[in-house]
């Protein structure tokens, strides 16, 4: 079956611009480069450090943002330079969740109307008040506040309605950006058991946005790591967290406090050095290269990596393991690096 | 158990505030030792207590906006009575902090090497020199590179991390006693969030210092600290050794915490939330403020409020269960929760 959502080098250069005249003297590389496709059904993780440009790609995707370059394909559509007008039809089936529900709700707007809107917008026929309590109701909110104001509701109440405002006219596509990065842990358990639910009953497709790599663990069938505005590993969950093959996605997992290190800071983990560079002038070559360790450890030098990681960009493709990875010396079952972030499953 | 001395010594701290809505119950009988060379824990979601907690003990609550009880030992003199005069001295000086945001700590307008130079000379008769070799031998010890040139850097020249790092250089340089630290890594991402429990942890090592970890994850406790306080609705509900806490918790909201959190090493079916939502301060349920939430509430649970005990080892809890009681539930919820593992 053909995928619901497509992407092929998908790029996104913001310019920067200074003086009085705005000339413009440089461009932030938001997304670069980036091919993935999302299948019908189901949920593909992205996960990376803040920057990265996961928003940016989501935004792209939802055509709230025009693609420097590349193209978005939606059901074989190419979608890319469809006008404002063009995209009307498809927005109901392409929805958003956002990250903060306090700001991403109108504070003057009751549940009711925030919930029925995109029913208005789009000129559905029937009582909007049925269908708006229904709604309400399948995502675990009390039909009866129909008219209570978002304030009135704690945070996770108020993500409920950002669900149940995605989900009015049954979208095929739902993009989740950071839908639980506010919430309190006894609380985003609560949102992301709903999202489960909604999905396995409604049969919708995701893209799942977090910093949080347990979470993202948690709901996803496959996820696309980022760095730097690129996609250094793509795969089946277990793949990609189980053996990972990009030395950033091995020392980003491993940098998760977990509680393994008993207190003592003892666990094995993979520092990094520095911090990520700047998407306005990205190293050359792989991104990473800079702070990479296993290039490091194919020199047995700290200071020296080798010449094609500082030259060349290394294309995303197999590499050795089921899952894809952009990388010229990709992990190995036996590197040192795999070993500190593979994980016997636990409770056995 | 840790066995360095106790530096801390709390004892039945409640913080109140009087509002127009009523009476906020901030912090409800805390009691709480901290020692040299341990990090201890305090953890709990948000609004439950820990940064009111944790001001109260550097005195930096109004005392007319906030009733205050109970005592705060610091080597013997209780923070919570001494004059204003004395405690400035104590603060920022044996008691340094942290926070979330660096700009608490850094101003946005000065260099980070004049802050730190004044920060000393404010406690210290040193000359300007001598003091600017000290802080510039603090921020080599906290990790920044170059540190002479960055020395005379403004703090928006930093990175996140590196901000981070000065604002505990400018902690660390009066030698303090106890660095407390509210929600130190919360902005940050996760490899430099773990940089930066490396750093602390290695500096609680080398300064030979106790440190006080704030935090709302779980998983940077159970990763650093020691000793253990699960916070809810103003009050302790578990607290101990990281081991006991983590490893044979006892208290059901501990339970539901560590059953809700997704885990990057293994893939569950279900995440097991805790039903409900955490209740205002103004009206906290009666009896164990736990119970509308709680699977396994039974008679008493609300109507008398569970006394906050130990149960052997430093490992204490305020919950009706019986012991014996406890362990069956525990071991059934750790049964289903390993079933739903796939
Ligand atoms: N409208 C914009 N103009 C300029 N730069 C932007 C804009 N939106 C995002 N960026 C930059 O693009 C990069 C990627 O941002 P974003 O997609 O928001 O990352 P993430 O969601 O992974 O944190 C960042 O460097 C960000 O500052
Ligand atoms: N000055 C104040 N007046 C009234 N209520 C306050 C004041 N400061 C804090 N609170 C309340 O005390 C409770 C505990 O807050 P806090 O300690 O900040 O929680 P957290 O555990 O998130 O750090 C919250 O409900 C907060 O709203
Ligand atoms: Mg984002
Ligand atoms: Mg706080």
């Amino acid at each position: 079956m053909e995928p619901l959502v497509e992407v092929e080098g998908l790029t996104k250069r913001f310019p920067i611009h200074r003086g009085l005249l705005q000339r413009t003297v440089g461009h932030v590389h938001a997304v670069e480069d980036v091919t993935f496709s999302i299948r019908r059904g189901e949920t593909l993780g992205l996960v990376g450090e803040s920057g990265c440009g996961k928003s940016t790609t989501a935004r792209l995707i939802l055509k709230l943002l025009e693609a420097t370059e590349g193209t978005i394909r939606f059901e074989g559509r190419d979608i890319t330079r469809l006008s404002a007008r063009e995209m009307r039809p498809l927005r109901r089936e392409l929805q958003m969740v956002f990250q903060d529900p306090y700001s991403s709700l109108n504070p003057r707007q009751t549940v009711g109307q925030i919930v029925g809107t995109p029913f208005a917008i789009h000129g559905i026929e029937g009582s909007t008040r049925s269908k708006v309590q229904d709604l309400m109701e399948r995502v675990g909110l009390n039909p009866e506040h129909y008219n209570r104001y978002p304030h009135e509701f704690s945070g996770g109440q108020r993500q409920r309605i950002g669900v149940a405002r995605a989900l009015a006219l049954s979208p095929k596509l739902i993009v989740c950006d950071e839908p639980v990065s506010a919430l309190d842990v006894s609380i985003q358990a609560q949102i992301l058991n709903l999202l489960l639910s909604l999905q396995h009953d409604f049969a919708l497709t995701y893209l799942f946005i977090s910093h949080d790599l347990g979470v993202v663990r948690h709901v996803s069938d496959r996820i696309a790591v980022m760095y730097l505005g690129r996609i250094v590993e793509i795969g089946d969950a277990g793949d990609v967290y189980g053996v990972p093959k990009h030395p950033y996605t091995a020392a980003l997992l491993s940098a998760v406090p977990t509680g393994e290190a008993g207190g003592e800071m003892k666990r094995e983990r993979i520092i990094l050095s520095g911090d990520v560079p700047s998407p306005v002038d990205p190293p050359p070559g792989c991104a990473f290269h800079p702070r990479c360790p296993k290039a490091r450890l194919v020199t047995g030098s700290p200071d020296e990596v080798p010449e094609n990681c500082r030259t060349e960009i290394p294309p995303l493709r197999n590499s050795g393991g089921r899952q894809q990875a952009a990388c010229w010396y990709p992990l190995r079952p036996d590197d040192e690096l795999q070993r500190v972030v593979s994980h016997e499953p636990r409770g056995s | 158990m840790p066995d360095g001395e106790v530096l801390l010594d709390v004892s039945g701290l409640s913080v109140r505030f009087p509002t127009s809505d009523g009476v906020v119950n901030a912090v409800d009988d805390l009691s709480f030792q901290v020692r040299r060379g341990e990090t201890f824990g305090i953890v709990g979601e948000s609004g439950s207590g820990k940064s009111v907690t944790n001001l109260a003990l550097l005195g930096l609550l109004n005392r007319r906006a906030a009733n205050i009880e109970g005592t705060a030992l610091f080597k013997g003199r209780d923070l919570l009575t001494m004059p204003p005069g004395e405690l400035r001295r104590i603060r920022g000086k044996e008691i340094a902090m942290i926070f979330q945001d660096p700009f608490a700590c850094l101003h946005p307008m000065y260099r980070v090497g004049d802050q730190l130079v004044e920060a000393i000379r404010a406690h210290e008769r040193v000359p300007r020199r001598q003091a600017a070799e000290r802080a510039i031998e603090v921020l080599a010890a906290v990790g920044i590179p170059k540190p002479r040139e960055r020395f005379r850097d403004y703090p928006h020249q930093y990175s996140g991390g590196m901000r981070q790092r000065a604002m505990i250089a400018m902690a660390l340089l009066l030698n303090p006693d106890v660095l407390i630290a509210d929600e130190p890594t919360t902005a940050l991402d996760v490899t430099v969030q773990a940089q930066i429990l490396e750093l602390i942890d290695r500096v609680k090592k080398e300064f030979d210092i106790a440190v006080v970890l704030i935090t709302h994850d779980l998983g940077v406790v159970a990763e650093v600290a020691q000793t253990v306080m699960v916070m809810y609705a103003g009050r302790a509900m578990e607290q101990g050794p990281r081991q006991q806490v983590f490893g044979k918790p006892l208290h059901p909201y501990t339970w539901g915490l560590l059953e809700s959190i997704p885990h990057v090493d293994q893939k569950v079916s279900r995440l097991v939330p805790i039903e409900g939502a955490p209740p205002s301060l103004i009206f906290v349920p009666p009896g164990c403020p736990f119970h509308p939430r709680c699977p396994h509430r039974f008679g008493p649970c609300d109507q008398k409020r569970p006394e906050f005990r130990d149960r052997g080892g430093g490992h204490a809890e305020a919950c009706h269960l019986s012991a014996d009681e406890k362990r069956t539930l525990w071991a059934e919820r750790q049964e289903r929760f390993t079933r739903a593992a796939v």
